[in-house]
């Protein structure tokens, strides 16, 4: 239903109807001063920065420069930010879990006293320094099928109608995993302790195992992200070794400094760990137990039960990446009417750009019948009237 | 003319274009039959002369270079798009079981090769007539000698390590961790900096040095080994880490009021010698993370042969009774490895073994239930038609 001239107050009151009497997520579009209510009235609003000023842009979530880029605002970045967003909490629940759950296994091994598994610093620092960075990276330039592609396959926007990634399922499994993961990361890092732990016989303490613990728990978290990843750009390498790195940074300088306090408890901590054989074993085989069940899971997943952007991923696995070009840009893929159509459309048209009506020009028949494709040709008197005219000065319009 | 830029920063364009004003409601995207819209352009002279260059969105004044085009908030960043395809998940894990098993192998064997004998002594070394009451035995001051005699298995090479290991005693225990002051511990001029140490701080009015639960509860048991009416020295030099040695313990700190109060918690400990001297001291304060847990007693410098009988003299003065731990003694020797534990050849032989049946599983599924890669009948579209 397309409206022109409509008062503002009717056009929010359809909109209201809709989102609360038909139950539905609405989006509103418009692109003038009476759009501005019902483009708040819906859930997500749309404006168009046009002829008529800027306010209902100002009023609007999403604003855009011409009604056709709906469609990417939707099939393309919505999707993705869909994507990512599901991808980015679900993460964020699963790292902290398995931290903590490391932390609440060890309560049981400590008469239930309270004492904390790892140092205080590194447990404020995990969230800040050490898995921060890697996850923004993830949310920023993740995307599962390219641009082109999200216009190519329209259905995919489904997924994020039906709630693919972010249901109880989702959250549950993630969950799972979080809590076999700090099982193995725990028990696996405690075990080879019990007894002496290099060539002379020494014994490591709890600020040794805890420091173990710790450095497998940042490296177990960051791997995880890149079996996340569906686009991995060198951002998410520097970000997933900095991230690493910066642990060994931190762990060296804060464990190689006597700093005036009352407990120096990780003093020379990590030299002495990296002084045993038994450190470096630890460091390879907990980070790869622990992924293991979701690398196994995620192979099955996507074998068996493949999301339709993983198929569509493998049918254009072998094209170019085309990411370089930008995003309109796609060279000329207008069919020769559309370059016709598009050529017409930049002839002058009436003197006045203020029409006041939508779908007046000659040619256009309605909003619905040129979205099915049916167009009416153009009158040869009209485009013959508009190319004689004098083309208008095209001066930048100031805002 | 500089090229606009369109996704992620919608400008107003110059474009004539028709207004529309519509109201749309996307209840489901289905109804609405979005289909494919191509947002090609193209170059074209316009009739009126003008020349739409390839970019569609032309912007006529000159962007602001704080939003100009670039990769990164274009998001165009070149990018690896990984797959994981049935032949990188076999490989992967091919790759695992091909790193995992030969050291799990090596691992397992180091472990086998370490010679460990183990003795608890906690209820023999009470004597008949105390078994009833083992914590008044324990708490009668004097020597309370034991006599207890170990049978080598095996032949051990030195240095053979003796070890003390005590069940159920929570080290890590909360208010116990925290009962130290390593500040005095390093320096002399601290030596009242005694906030964290309570209730072992002060004692007679005079600050503890070392202070703290930790320190006085120092384990007490002596041991003494003899082979064929020989004694065996036992080398207690270079059991602490050298860290600590040089750097946590001070050289002109020494032990001053310890063990002076009503309570005697373990050993004492001699005041003229310092604090970086005091090897047990510094062994039994790295606290250990588990409530079962050993501690380097000292060395033995000679080679033990296979079936030799080692008698030891132990002094049982710790008490572990009051609160049902347990004492064992531990002689073992050692490989590149450290001591006798089999988890890290077992861990790594079973994960390499897990990745090894999965390959083969993997390998066994995807030639039972192919799928052609990028097969589009997978589509949830083509797979329930019209349904949802």
């Amino acid at each position: 239903m397309a409206e022109k001239g409509v008062e503002s107050k009717r056009l929010k009151e359809v909109t209201s109807l809709v989102r609360k009497g038909a139950r539905r997520i609405t989006l509103s579009i418009g692109d003038g001063a009476n759009d501005v209510s019902m483009i708040q009235a819906a859930h997500v609003g749309v404006g168009i920065s046009g002829q008529e000023g800027m306010q209902a842009v100002m009023a609007s979530d999403f604003s855009i420069a011409q009604f056709r880029f709906l469609t990417d605002l939707l099939l393309v970045h919505g999707r993705w930010s869909y994507h990512r967003i599901c991808k980015v909490v679900t993460y964020f629940f699963y790292k902290n879990l398995t931290f903590t759950l490391t932390q609440f296994w060890f309560t049981f091994q400590t008469g239930f006293s309270g004492q904390r598994f790892y140092d205080d610093w590194f447990q404020s620092l995990y969230n800040v320094i050490f898995t921060a960075l890697p996850v923004i990276v993830f949310g920023l330039f993740d995307k599962d099928v390219s641009a082109s592609l999200s216009r190519k396959y329209p259905e995919l926007y489904k997924e994020g109608i039906r709630n693919t990634f972010f249901k109880w399922r989702v959250v549950g499994i993630w969950a799972f995993f979080a809590i076999y993961q700090s099982l193995v990361l725990h028990y696996f890092v405690l075990a080879p302790t019990s007894s002496g732990i290099n060539s002379s016989g020494k014994m490591f303490g709890l600020w040794d195992v805890s420091t173990m613990a710790f450095t497998c728990i940042v490296v177990t978290v960051n791997l995880r992200l890149l079996m996340m990843c569906n686009t991995i750009t060198r951002w998410h390498y520097i970000s997933v070794g900095g991230s690493i790195l910066a642990w060994f940074i931190f762990v060296f300088i804060y464990s190689g400094v006597a700093l005036p306090k009352a407990q120096e408890n990780i003093y020379f901590v990590i030299y002495v760990l990296m002084s045993t054989v038994c450190f470096y074993l630890t460091l390879l085989l907990v980070p790869i137990a622990a992924l293991l069940c979701d690398f196994v899971y995620q192979g099955v997943q996507r074998w068996f039960f493949p999301y339709d952007y993983q198929i569509i991923q493998e049918i254009h696995r072998h094209e170019p990446d085309n990411s370089r070009v930008g995003l309109l840009e796609i060279g000329n893929e207008l069919s020769q009417d559309e370059a016709r159509s598009f050529a017409i459309a930049q002839l002058p048209g009436q003197k006045s750009k203020h029409t006041g009506f939508a779908f007046d020009s000659p040619g256009y028949e309605s909003f619905f019948a040129s979205q099915a494709g049916v167009f009416v040709p153009q009158r040869a008197w009209d485009v013959a009237r508009r190319a004689s005219m004098k083309s208008r000065a095209k001066t930048p319009r100031k805002n | 003319m500089s090229k606009s830029y369109f996704m992620g920063h919608y400008r107003m364009g110059n474009c004539t274009e028709k207004r529309l004003q519509t109201i749309i409601w996307f209840s489901t995207f289905s109804t609405l039959g979005v289909h494919d819209v191509h947002a090609g352009f193209v170059s074209v002279t316009g009739g009126s002369g003008s020349f739409v260059d390839s970019s569609f969105f032309l912007a006529r004044r000159s962007i602001h270079p704080s939003v100009a085009h670039s990769r990164f908030t274009q998001q165009e960043l070149p990018a690896c798009k990984p797959i994981l395809t049935p032949r990188w998940v076999i490989s992967a894990f091919m790759l695992v079981s091909l790193v995992f098993i030969p050291i799990g192998v090596a691992s397992l064997f180091a472990s086998r090769d370490v010679v460990e004998i183990i003795d608890g002594y906690e209820t023999h070394c009470i004597p008949q007539e105390f078994r009833n009451d083992k914590v008044k035995y324990i708490q009668t001051p004097g020597v309370k000698p034991c006599i207890r005699t170990m049978t080598v298995p095996k032949h051990m090479k030195k240095p053979i390590y003796v070890y003390y290991q005590l069940d159920n005693f929570y080290q890590n225990h909360r208010r116990y961790v925290k009962s130290r002051s390593d500040v005095q511990l390093r320096e002399n001029k601290s030596e009242n900096d005694v906030s964290s140490c309570e209730p072992e701080d002060i004692a007679n009015g005079m600050p503890i040095v070392p202070c703290g639960l930790i320190a006085w509860s120092l384990f007490n048991d002596t041991y003494n080994f003899s082979r064929n009416n020989q004694p065996l020295t036992v080398n207690k030099k270079d059991i602490s880490w050298k860290s600590d040695r040089d750097h946590k313990f001070g050289k002109n700190v020494f032990p001053k009021n310890f063990q002076s109060g009503k309570l005697v918690g373990g050993a004492n400990l001699s005041s003229s010698i310092p604090l970086s001297e005091q090897e047990d001291l510094i062994v039994w304060m790295r606290t250990a993370a588990l409530p079962t847990f050993r501690k380097l007693y000292g060395k033995i410098e000679v080679d033990l042969q296979k079936g030799e009988v080692i008698n030891v003299t132990l002094e049982n003065n710790y008490n572990t009774y009051s609160f049902n731990g347990k004492k064992k003694l531990v002689l073992s020797t050692t490989s590149w490895l450290g001591g006798k534990n089999d988890f890290l050849g077992i861990a790594y032989l079973t994960v390499g073994g897990l990745c090894l049946f999965l390959a083969m599983a993997f390998t066994v599924v995807y030639l039972i239930k192919p799928r052609r890669l990028g097969d589009p009948s997978y589509l949830s579209w083509n797979r329930n038609p019209g349904g949802h």
